[in-house]
């Protein structure tokens, strides 16, 4: 019997945070969510889940990047998306598959906000592969 | 005809013309910025004022009727002073980013304020400030750029028949938006990027991946192969001042070699296999009442369009993928076996005059295993721009053939590039495939032009075909309503995205007028005019790939490989 996956979910928008569970839940993941840094702080202390989706502008400017080093440095196996509109909003590019920002990016994935639920399916499960 | 006077001469005018048609025959130049040719004039920018004898104040010229025995004016130190301020206060409300924007030296509103002598701020003060959009994989919106002239509004809604833009709030208030203020990636956008070709300014702009492609090519460990489309080679010779027409389709190959890319493919190769995958399929649907009318699936914009606005016409699109997918996923099997490498070591970029192709790439079900058939899509423009940043003039260069095994193509395949090309290639493979014979005269002109909707009745053998071209969304939506108000005579129809196909793509560069994309268009027919290999079923190397690869059309690994699904695509509208 496979058990069913877990993904954690981290936004400090609840709307957002809803809509991205609601996406994942329609495939059969089991969904955690996290409304914040704070909350999906505690969340990987009890589970270890098998792919995290994070925005990254929450309490700080840089909550999803800390978040994201958490768990890299608890769980190395985890795939990690960042789903931010942090270029849109600062005007900054970077990506974590250019060989520079890869150093410090520490994400599988950077999708820009919003995205489209296909796009979100096919990443999810192309990094669960 | 009846006479008028223009700044003291006497001019001839047409009944029912704007004062703006009458000036600009006589060669007078009155700028203009919400103007757009062949739609009705909207009047908002007010750049095109004149002075007319009698008349109160100044006349936008280019929504006023003229009539007989005016006295124009388009000199007057009132008319310049007010272009000057017009321009001034968009300037006002607009970022000095010149050197950083993606419309340098190819600027609407900066050739504006150099005509018109405005080489200074005139108003300082605090400018509205809205986040760019750069959710789309094809298209990116910078609010912050927009002058507000409305025209891709009015190409969104008027031409494309889409409507995913549109103005929001009033006055000084006033935006371009999405519905909900959502990303264009969440938008019923379909990527065509036709509103790109209308932005006076970067309001609007592509998703740009060269930076992408230059960090593949410096990666030692991946092989990167490129393919061209075959509507490119017409129209990239204008970024380094050639006439529109000029095809540069030997030395874009080698320009391309310069550059470092390991392979150069030409995606009219994939074209000739879509025809005969795609005329399989349609004898198919005839012979086993498969649903009818069959729509081409070449254009991605198009396909998106269906999924959204018609899902009930999905069965009726072919599941061919299109030219620039099937040839992606050869590479990334057929030629990835040959060269013994795997699919993951490949890069597969490609040179397309389209935006929505960029899309397209990205849809879960072009690639296999998570791995993509066509990893960046790079338009026509980016492609120059490639070119001068890797410090390559294709213009002096020698020409240089493709590379084999997918070099090779008929002049049938290259016809794609012009709305009714698919149409035109496929009756000429159908009338062989079905008769044995080949047509006495490949050139069908009923179906060449500019004209949005073209149709023929064909006679092939016993069979009757009724076949329609149509080129823009809005033409589309026209049939489409015809045929389900009951229209039941046309059989396969041929949707382009574009007005006139891809000659005029959302990717190709900025600046064309009709008689450019005309030129281009004309350049497509003398290509295949003067070609030896007229007939896609002809192509020798395609029919090696059905023997050494795929088995035959419609076969399993066709397939597998080179047929998709749609689905019913929900968008916020």
């Amino acid at each position: 019997m496979t058990l069913t996956k877990k993904i954690l979910v981290v936004d400090d928008d609840i709307d957002h945070l809803d809509h991205v569970a609601m996406i994942l839940k329609a495939e059969g993941y089991d969904v955690i969510k996290a409304q914040g840094q704070k909350e999906g702080e505690d969340a990987i202390l009890t589970t270890i889940p098998d792919l995290a989706i994070l925005d990254l502008m929450m309490e700080n400017m840089d909550s999803g990047f800390v978040l994201c080093n958490q768990i890299k440095r608890l769980y190395p196996e985890t795939p990690v998306i960042l789903l931010t509109a942090v270029k849109s909003a600062t005007g900054l590019d970077f990506s974590p598959k250019s060989s520079g920002a890869a150093r410090w990016i520490k994400a599988d994935v950077l999708l820009d906000k919003p995205v489209r639920p296909e796009q979100l399916r096919n990443e999810v499960k192309r990094l669960m592969a | 005809m009846f006479a008028i006077e223009a700044n003291g001469q006497k001019i001839e005018a047409k009944k029912g013309e704007t004062i703006l048609q009458t000036l600009t025959r006589a060669g007078i130049n009155v700028p203009t910025i919400c103007h757009m040719e062949g739609l009705l004039p909207s009047g908002t920018c007010r750049m095109c004022v004149v002075e007319v004898e009698g008349f109160g104040g100044l006349v936008p010229s280019c929504s006023h009727p003229v009539a007989e025995g005016m006295k124009i004016r388009t000199n007057t130190p009132e008319v310049m002073q007010t272009r000057k301020t017009i321009i001034d206060l968009l300037l006002s409300n607009h970022p000095d980013d010149c050197l950083y924007c993606a419309r340098n030296g190819n600027c609407d509103l900066a050739k504006l304020a150099a005509d018109n002598g405005v080489r200074d701020r005139t108003f300082r003060g605090e400018r509205t400030h809205r986040p760019k959009d750069i959710s789309s994989p094809a298209i990116i919106r910078d609010p912050d750029k927009c002058i507000l002239c409305g025209k891709c509004v009015r190409m969104c809604e008027e031409i494309q028949g889409v409507s995913a833009i549109d103005f929001v709030n009033r006055g000084s208030k006033a935006y371009v938006g999405t519905a909900f203020n959502e990303g264009l990636n969440v938008s019923s956008c379909i990527s065509c990027g036709q509103c790109i070709l209308v932005c006076p300014t970067a309001a609007l702009s592509e998703h740009k991946y060269i930076d992408e492609v230059l960090q593949a090519l410096a990666n030692p460990e991946m092989m990167v192969v490129v393919q061209h489309a075959p509507a490119v080679s017409v129209s990239i010779a204008e970024e380094f001042g050639f006439k529109p027409g000029t095809d540069f389709d030997g030395k874009m190959v080698a320009a391309l070699r310069r550059v470092g890319f390991d392979r150069v493919f030409d995606t009219s190769f994939a074209a000739d296999l879509t025809i005969m995958e795609e005329g399989s399929e349609l004898v198919h649907r005839v012979q086993n009442n498969g649903p009818l009318p069959m729509f081409t699936s070449c254009s991605p914009g198009w396909v998106k369009f269906v999924e959204q606005f018609y899902p009930e016409f999905l069965p009726n699109v072919s599941t061919c993928k299109s030219p620039q997918q099937m040839m992606g996923a050869v590479i990334k099997s057929f030629f990835a076996q040959k060269e013994n490498l795997d699919p993951k070591k490949i890069v597969s970029v490609s040179i397309m005059p389209c935006t929505a192709k960029k899309f397209e790439c990205g849809r879960p079900e072009m690639g296999r295993d998570f791995v993509a058939d066509v990893d960046f899509v790079l338009t026509t423009r980016e492609l120059a721009e490639l070119f001068r940043i890797a410090g390559v003039n294709p213009a002096a260069i020698e020409p240089e053939p493709p590379d084999n095994p997918f070099g090779e193509r008929s002049s049938a395949g290259k016809l794609f590039g012009a709305s009714g090309g698919v149409m035109e290639a496929a009756i000429r493979s159908a009338y062989f495939l079905l008769t044995g014979e080949e047509l006495k005269e490949y050139k069908i002109q009923d179906l060449r032009g500019m004209k949005g909707s073209k149709e023929l009745r064909v006679k092939i053998g016993d069979l009757e075909v009724g076949a329609a071209v149509v080129s823009s969304l809005g033409q589309a939506r026209k049939l489409m309503d015809e045929i389900k108000a009951g229209r039941s005579d046309i059989h396969f129809i041929e949707v382009m995205t574009c007005p006139g196909g891809c000659i005029n793509g959302g990717g190709q560069p900025i600046g064309a007028d009709q008689e450019a994309i005309k030129a281009r268009m004309n350049a497509l027919y003398q290509i295949d005019r003067d070609d030896r290999l007229r007939v896609s079923h002809k192509n020798e190397w395609v029919q090696r790939l059905y023997t050494e690869f795929l088995g035959k059309p419609l076969g399993h690994k066709s397939h597998e490989l080179l047929h998709t699904h749609y689905e019913k695509r929900e968008v916020l509208l």
